[in-house]
């Protein structure tokens, strides 16, 4: 098996359905691989099997079929575990305590050297500067969410695995987390994030993966899953109103005469480049009919 | 271990924090109290009526605040998904079993320890004797009440809350049975009755009041065996727990 933080190989997981018998597919031969070092977009529509998939990284589901290994190990190991760090979706912890006593139990429970200065440092760089001592029933959500990643930080993991990290934040708080994921980046963690939030994965991702009915329908580097090499983009001008269309390649040269011949001037011809939502609607919807 | 010590430090806060616990164990107090207003009333051999009252009112405090305890422990550490980071970090489900049980039981014990006080005073300030092996009778108590905590957290894993208490409540009921009175439910079959009631834990091995009221010793060796009793049993249900954990998908 290649070296990589995360290597998923024909993950299949059933679930039983709600008073049956049959067990309906949540994962059918999911495969995928999270390089060290690399940031990997997840993405699919609710239900696509996103957070399946990061429950069987973290250990927390047991696949029917498949290999599922973390930096080469078994998830479920404790020396993987130490190396991991998890933001899960839509926290909502014990709120009779504060961001303050949950970094220190996690630090104990981990087994790391903690002190009140490391943690405020910790939660003044996720935003919470001055909500240390503060209870969570007083949190926001945004502000719980803060905490999530606050708590995955903590051990300096090598690799994140964050679930819908920004749902429910404002723009400003996602620009936050989008930098602090870049820096843990920078710093050599390999980041597995799960998100709805296309232009975030744009943002930030070397690659991506699309899933859709527990199904990987469409994975590789942005570019290229951005870029269409069969399509190309006509610019022109035509008695002094701009247009462009986009055209297969094949038809590209008699398309650019036809418009000459009707007065067009072409301005520019490029290759056509989609943007992350086309792609994403396209698989999804193609993996739907 | 010092990871699960941690852990359950985090649930002894937790829970002590909870207002329902406070509850529980407010009423309890305020049961001693009224025993100890009895004497007024002048009924007859009041020191062991008080005791005995006393005693009894802990114990059934012990199982409500088990109950307390131990019902919503998982179901509440799912529904607010901290179950999941807890285990993502290195604690291991044999770990989270092991921490939220030495957390609810050493508030369970610190509990019963309250009690205990409560009731000394109340007699104390009645001018009734407090027996010797008193202290050791309560301290069965509270090792009754730990192992209750164990079964309580054990259903936790598959059943509800509001189921959790009455199923609790009635396998209490079915323990405290003599042998007899277990057979009599089952008539038709007295030999699995017997062996049945051979094999459940017997809440009677955990209670000591009547010898120490009238003034009997309690000999160490039949206390280090109910402890022993007490530990093992609860033991075997936690490991029964794990089991029923352990392989389970946390979905």
């Amino acid at each position: 098996m290649k070296d990589c933080a995360l290597s998923v190989e024909e993950l299949s997981k059933r679930y039983p359905r709600a008073g049956g018998f049959r067990r309906f597919p949540a994962l059918s031969g999911v495969s995928f691989e999270l390089d060290r070092g690399e940031i990997l977009g997840f993405l699919g529509p609710n239900g696509a099997g996103k957070t399946t998939t990061i429950k069987c990284i973290l250990g927390l589901l047991r696949p029917d079929s498949g290999v599922l290994a973390v930096f080469g190990s078994p998830p479920a190991s404790p020396a993987v575990r130490a190396r991991l760090g998890y933001v899960p979706e839509n926290p909502d912890y014990d709120d009779s305590f504060t961001p303050l006593e949950y970094l220190s139990v996690f630090a104990s429970m981990r087994g790391i050297r903690h002190s009140d200065e490391a943690s405020r440092a910790l939660l003044g760089r996720v935003g919470l500067s001055g909500w240390g001592g503060t209870r969570l029933r007083r949190l926001s959500k945004g502000m719980k969410q803060r905490l999530s990643l606050a708590l995955a930080l903590q051990s300096r993991p090598d690799l994140l695995v964050m679930d819908e990290p920004t749902g429910g934040l404002d723009p400003g708080a996602r620009k936050e987390f989008r930098d602090i994921i870049l820096e843990e980046n920078g710093r050599g963690a390999s980041i597995f994030l799960s998100s709805h939030i296309l232009s975030e994965v744009e943002t930030v991702c070397d690659r991506a993966v699309i899933l859709s009915s527990g199904r990987v329908v469409a994975s590789g580097s942005l570019d290229e899953l951005l870029r269409s090499e069969d399509l190309w983009r006509i610019a022109y001008t035509r008695g002094g109103t701009a247009g462009s269309e986009s055209v297969h390649r094949a038809g590209l040269q008699d398309r650019i005469d036809a418009l000459r011949a009707s007065g067009a001037e072409i301005e520019e011809v490029a290759r056509h480049f989609r943007s992350l939502e086309d792609v994403f609607l396209t698989a999804t919807e193609g993996a739907a009919r | 271990m010092r990871r699960i010590l941690a852990f359950s430090g985090m649930t002894v806060r937790m829970l002590a924090r909870r207002r329902t616990i406070w509850g529980v164990c407010a009423l309890t107090a305020l049961a001693l109290l009224g025993i100890g207003l009895i004497p007024s009333y002048g009924v007859a051999s009041s020191g062991w009526f008080v005791l005995d009252l006393g005693m009894s009112a802990m114990e059934l405090g012990g199982l409500v605040l088990a109950i307390g305890l131990g019902a919503g422990i998982f179901p509440r550490d799912r529904e607010t998904r901290i179950l999941l980071p807890l285990l993502a970090v290195p604690l291991s489900r044999g770990g989270y079993i092991s921490g939220r049980f030495l957390g609810g039981a050493f508030v369970q014990i610190a509990m019963t320890l309250l009690w205990a006080v409560a009731l000394m005073i109340v007699m104390l300030a009645r001018g009734l004797p407090v027996p010797g092996g008193f202290l050791v009778s309560c301290a069965l108590l509270g090792i009754e009440g730990c192992f209750l905590l164990s079964v309580v957290v054990a259903l936790g894993f598959r059943v509800s809350p509001p189921l959790n208490a009455p199923l609790t409540f009635l396998g209490f009921i079915i323990c405290s049975l003599g042998r007899q009175d277990f057979i009599s439910l089952l008539p038709g079959a007295p030999g699995a009755m017997g062996l049945l009631w051979t094999a459940l834990p017997h809440m009677a091995v955990f209670h000591v009041k009547d010898a120490i009221m009238h003034g009997f010793r309690v000999p160490p060796g039949f206390v280090l065996l109910a402890v022993l009793y007490g530990v093992s049993y609860t033991l075997l249900t936690l490991s029964l727990a794990y089991a029923s954990f352990s392989r389970r998908d946390l979905r």
